[in-house]
């Protein structure tokens, strides 16, 4: 077993290691999956940087054609040398602006604003188109075109965000001067943040601090993460935010997102422009998920290794039985053999020496409780006959012990079923005692052929019926004398052939006469047991001369009183029969009856 | 052009039967570079390729002040100074010190502005457009007017203990008319609109002498870089 044990122990650490890791491995998984979805939105976010940046090209470049369109070059120079600004050249150039709008190819300026040299606005199209007159030079933008210089910037404007861009207006006849500026302004919205994102599998947010501007989908973050990890970001070069800052966790209604934040140029940053690129978080993979998502080909031959697995799994299987069959099968299995041999007698004892460990111990048991059935038996007959006193020659019975073996009795009974051996086994020491209880008709066959007169064969066995009515009424009514001992004895019945009445011998044999006044009342039961046992005794040819009932019904209640309290038992059955050509009777205490 | 292109001439009690005026012409140096951009967008700017880039014109960020060699008495006259959208008219305005200087909205922006070196000295609270706001200086010093939400609008109120002061033209000329006669030290404010360093600039003083009646004439030349007194 020993083996077995430890086979047993590590089949059991390796289940355990085996559970451990499977529950253990997804973490370092999922991290790495974190990871990997961090660095890809960091990168997205790099690439949302140079979308713009590429964009911003784009919108310079569209706004110096814009400027340098020959109607607006005519009608700025026209309003530059002007004092006042009327709202009649106000719509003059507008109207020009509108017409140079329209003609441009794809993504449509949200506003533009043209310029004189001296900073104001000469007109407006699209955003606060009647507005015209006031001075935007200040502003850097505009400053830097009407110096000559093409630029993009960020505005904020009454909480929505542009990208703009400017451009100077020069005439380009001698002599060339500067006659103004243009600005166009392209609103940030959700359609631009879709865009910017199409293709990257992330999402993107514009923000000015607190408030929402833009974004590729309509999710209601907090903000306040954002606004701490902007607070964060320092250095003048924004391209640097996306690998530099650290991914946030966002929450969002019941889901999680990871997002990185990068700040936006231009004038807005005074108002906390920023960007955020999001991607929801992987769902945790556990162990029950990973198997969730294990799909067919994972089991395959060819991305399994399944006879690595089938071979271990045999070997260890073999392994287990293999030490099973040498520790446990094979000695139970010889210790199976020799207790069959002891059953059958072949074998007095088992051999202790032949069985190893805990079957040895097994077998060192049996033995000495065969031992302790042996000498209670002994004992038990012993007892019998100081209870009994031994039989003299030419009594009316003789005392002799059931087959059976004699358990040991405790006052308060014995315990069922457990004190009486099993069938198969012999008694060696015990004596010439049948295996089974042998019921009282068994013994009314002699065991030798008994001196039966042919005239007078013994009568068949005959029970004394028990009275109808118990003369003593703790006294149960017993069963028929000759009838089978059946399942009302619930402990085993300790049967006796005992000459209980050796005292009687010679007797006469008196009959009760009913009308003679007694000293003793007649017990009905004793009556019949002891018609029955001088009819016995007649047929057997025995002389019933000085058997009185008196004498037989004293000795029997004797008997009967000194079997109960030897036996604990709750009534006496008495029992005639014939033994050795000679009448005999049998007491056999009744235990517990169901 | 315009000889003057601001004259401040605030009453004192002088009358102009007993006053002069100076005139006289500021010599500009070449104008600073221009730095890199401070609100960069995605993109550096590019120079236009179909002419140079304009230079700064600084005239517009240079005052004259005439001090005179008996301190002032504090004036209680008013002076209006126009926001006129994204900037003020006047990028830097020089004040007598106790004079009340008005703020005029004339954008259609409501604008909040406050003086950095003072936040108490503009009342609080919004110039709605065509609205004004009014305060009165009282010590002598250079204020940072700003906007709260426009960083970009920045301009300097320069409060100085005499009423004798005037901004120049494009070509460097001045006038500070009803001047009485007397002896002026003639000095010059320089607010970089680049830098936005500001302060008088590192020269000598002019002395100027002012007739009775009649002009004084001063040219002034303005050193290299304009350097600022430290």
């Amino acid at each position: 077993m020993f083996w077995s044990k430890i086979w047993f122990f590590i089949i059991a650490l390796a289940g355990a290691i085996a559970l451990v890791i499977a529950l253990v491995l997804p973490r370092p998984a999922q991290r790495v999956l974190v990871a990997e979805e961090q660095q890809r939105l960091a990168v997205a976010c790099g690439v949302i940087n140079i979308l713009l940046t590429d964009d911003a090209r784009r919108r310079v470049e569209l706004t110096g054609s814009f400027a340098r369109t020959q109607d607006v070059v005519g009608a700025l120079e026209q309003a530059s040398g002007a004092d006042k600004l009327d709202e009649a050249r106000m719509k003059g150039v507008r109207e020009t602006a509108e017409k140079v709008m329209q003609g441009i190819q794809g993504r449509q300026p949200d506003f533009a604003m043209l310029i004189d040299k001296k900073g104001r606005v000469v007109a407006r199209v699209k955003l606060d188109a009647n507005e015209f007159g006031d001075v935007v030079a200040g502003r850097p933008l505009v400053d830097d075109a009407l110096a000559g210089y093409m630029r993009d910037d960020l505005w904020e404007q009454n909480g929505t965000m542009y990208f703009v861009s400017a451009a100077p207006v020069v005439k380009r006849d001698a002599p060339v001067t500067y006659v103004g500026a243009v600005v166009l302004g392209h609103a940030v919205t959700n359609a631009l943040a879709q865009k910017l994102v199409d293709g990257l599998d992330i999402d993107i947010g514009f923000f000015l601090g607190e408030n929402d501007v833009a974004g590729s989908k309509t999710i209601a973050f907090q903000h306040k993460p954002m606004i701490d990890a902007f607070g964060k970001l320092t250095g003048g070069d924004l391209t640097r935010d996306c690998q530099a800052n650290q991914p946030l966790q966002l929450q969002a209604s019941s889901s999680n997102y990871t997002s990185i934040v990068a700040r936006l140029p231009g004038e807005a940053a005074t108002k906390q422009a920023f960007y955020a690129v999001y991607i929801k978080q992987p769902e945790t993979v556990g162990f029950g998920a990973t198997l969730g998502v294990v799909r067919q080909g994972d089991l395959s031959f060819a991305n399994f290794p399944w006879l690595l697995v089938g071979g271990g799994f045999l070997l260890a299987l073999a392994l287990g039985i293999g030490l099973m069959f040498v520790e446990t099968d094979r000695p139970l299995k010889k210790l199976t053999g020799d207790a069959v041999a002891l059953g059958k007698g072949d074998k007095q004892r088992l051999a202790e020496d032949a069985h190893r460990g805990k079957y040895g111990s097994i077998a060192r048991s049996v033995n000495i409780a065969i031992d302790k059935l042996g000498r209670e038996a002994k004992s038990a007959r012993k007892d019998m006959d100081q209870l009994l006193g031994p039989a003299p020659e030419g009594s009316l019975g003789t005392i002799d012990l059931l087959s059976s073996a004699l358990p040991s009795v405790r006052p308060g009974g014995p315990s069922s079923g457990s004190a009486v051996p099993p069938s198969d086994f012999k008694f060696g020491d015990s004596g010439p005692v049948s295996a089974a209880p042998t019921p009282p008709f068994a013994a009314l066959a002699p065991s030798k052929p008994a001196p039966v007169k042919p005239a007078a064969p013994p009568p068949p066995p005959v029970a004394a019926t028990p009275p109808p009515k118990p003369a003593r009424a703790p006294t149960p009514p017993p069963a028929p004398i000759a009838a089978p001992i059946a399942a009302p004895i619930a402990a085993p019945a300790l049967s006796l052939d005992e000459d209980i009445l050796g005292g009687l011998s010679g007797s006469v044999v008196t009959p009760i006469d009913p009308n003679a006044p007694t000293v003793a009342e007649v017990d009905p039961y004793f009556n019949q047991v002891f018609e029955q046992f001088v009819a016995v005794k007649q047929s057997c040819g025995e002389a019933t001369s000085g058997l009185t009932y008196q004498k037989f019904a004293d000795k029997l209640t004797k008997n009967r009183d000194d079997l109960m309290a030897k036996t604990g038992c709750k009534e006496v059955r008495f029992t005639v029969y014939v033994k050795d050509g000679k009448a005999a009777l049998k007491a056999t205490p009744v235990k517990d009856e169901a | 052009m315009r000889v003057l292109s601001a004259v401040l001439v605030f009453g004192l009690g002088v009358t102009a039967a007993h006053a002069g005026s100076l005139v006289g012409k500021l010599e500009l140096p070449a104008p600073p570079d221009r730095p890199p951009v401070a609100t960069r967008g995605f993109l550096d700017r590019v120079e236009n390729p179909l002419t140079k880039i304009n230079p700064v014109n600084v005239a517009p960020y240079l005052v004259v002040v005439a001090e005179a060699e008996a301190p002032a008495p504090e004036s209680s006259i008013q002076v209006s100074w126009e926001l006129v959208g994204d900037s003020f008219g006047k990028p830097l305005l020089a004040v007598p010190a106790g004079a009340e200087v008005v703020i005029k909205n004339v954008t259609k922006t409501a604008r909040s502005l406050v003086a950095v070196e003072d936040p108490k000295l503009i009342p609080g609270g919004p110039i709605n457009p065509g609205g004004p706001k009014s305060f009165r200086t009282k010590e002598a010093k250079a204020y940072t007017i700003t906007a709260s939400d426009a960083p970009h609008i920045k301009a300097k109120l320069l409060v100085v203990t005499t009423p004798y002061v005037a901004n120049i033209d494009d070509n460097g000329k001045f006038e500070i008319p009803e001047l009485p006669g007397g002896t002026y030290k003639l000095r010059i404010y320089y607010f970089n609109p680049l830098s936005s360093k500001d302060g008088w600039l590192d020269r000598p003083d002019d002395a100027v002498v002012i007739p009775a009646k009649g002009k004084g004439e001063v040219t002034a030349k303005i050193p290299t870089g304009y350097p600022l007194k430290k």
